[in-house]
């Protein structure tokens, strides 16, 4: 089982700046051709201030955190259940935004064959005047390596 | 121009999202997808190693399908904030899988010049099987009339809307399966709290039990079901 103690670890901020052309290539790659994430005179009609990025543009974004170090073992697998994201406001071409990684909660979830650890991850946006943007929450079911990194 | 924006005046309960079917899934995508995000994982863009690891082939990243099911939002909800987005991925999504995306209003309700509608979300397969579930929250502006009051600094027209999950008499939790009899191809999985299967590295998408309104269309889905019940 995960070692409890992991809850609370985190990582430092990490700055991410928001580039026309990352939104421009992730909105693609869903196949979401919609112009406010393309075309900067659209967003603005549509009462934006600039292009905006698609409401899971902050999966692209990078934190300092390594998931061995923060809950303390190797990973064989990741499997990937719930995500969610809370939104402060949209985020924009331009912004500069501090992204950091905490270990919100491990425990063990009984299923078929016994149980599972499950670890809930959280991300957290700010800009940089410190105001929230978003929080994100992944909850991960996880297989450790036998042997403790 | 942009299209014509949503306001919250014009939502009512029970409303259902244009469906988005998104062109079939293929490994150029993924690749690209890969690029775009950032997350490099070869279960998701190196065929060899997704089958050295167990799978039938490589498959692709929840997020992706995420990021579909949010283009359905932001498409229905223009002129709206996303406020939450929330999913639970159920069963994996393949190369030439086509995903469609559908949603309904499942909630509505404003206070202090602040208007919400909350949204069941959900994401099937091109055999009718529930890939991910989830839900949403968006924030609009009530009426044009009260966007272009806050857009020139005025205040906002302030009606105040009660949740209407607590006016009618179906609370949502509970008895929601016995009130989506107007909409068939609502997830139904919702009480089988089968999560995803703890052996992601033996094909964990044959494991999943199909929506039970379903006809058990795939002769791989039979010995599965009968094998969940042991």
């Amino acid at each position: 089982m995960l070692d409890k103690n992991a809850i609370g670890r985190a990582s430092p901020p990490t700055l991410n700046e928001v580039e026309k052309g990352a939104i421009r290539r992730f909105a693609e790659a869903i196949g979401d051709y919609n112009p406010i994430y393309y075309d900067e005179e659209y967003a603005r009609a549509s009462g934006y201030p600039t292009i905006v990025a698609p409401p899971t543009f902050p999966a692209s974004f990078h934190s300092a955190a390594d998931l061995r170090e923060l809950l303390g073992v190797g990973i064989k697998s990741l499997l990937h259940a719930e995500q969610g994201f809370d939104y402060e406001r949209p985020i924009f071409a331009g912004d500069r935004i501090y992204v950091s990684t905490r270990v919100s909660d491990v425990f063990e979830r009984p299923n078929m064959s016994g149980k599972m650890d499950i670890a809930v991850i959280e991300d957290e946006g700010r800009d940089e005047e410190g105001n929230l943007v978003f929080r994100a929450r992944r909850t991960l079911v996880v297989r450790a390596a036998k042997e403790n990194v | 121009m942009p299209a014509r924006k949503l306001y919250f005046e014009s939502i009512r309960v029970g409303d259902e999202l244009p469906a988005l079917a998104k062109a079939p899934v293929d490994r150029v995508q993924l690749s690209r997808y890969a690029g775009a995000s950032g997350d490099y994982n070869p279960v998701h863009v190196d065929e060899l190693y997704a089958k050295s690891v167990g799978m039938p082939s490589v498959y692709a990243p929840g997020m992706l399908v995420m990021g579909m099911l949010g283009q359905l939002i932001s498409d229905w909800a223009r002129g709206g904030q996303l406020r939450r987005y929330n999913v639970r991925f159920i069963k994996m999504v393949w190369p030439g899988d086509t995903v469609v995306c559908k949603g309904r209003v499942s909630d509505r309700h404003g206070s202090g010049g602040r208007y919400f509608v909350e949204i069941d979300l959900w994401a099937e397969n091109q055999k009718g099987e529930l890939v991910m579930k989830g839900g949403s929250q968006i924030q609009l502006f009530y009426s044009l009339e009260d966007e272009n009051r806050q857009r020139s600094g005025q205040s906002p027209i302030v009606v105040e809307v009660p949740r209407e999950s607590l006016v009618v008499p179906a609370p949502q939790a509970s008895t929601s399966e016995a009130a989506t009899s107007s909409a068939p191809s609502a997830p139904e999985e919702e009480d089988d709290e089968d999560e995803d299967s703890d052996e992601p590295r033996t094909g964990a998408s044959s494991k999943k039990t199909a929506p039970r309104e379903k006809p058990a269309a795939k002769t791989a889905s039979l010995p599965v079901a009968k094998k969940a019940k042991k």
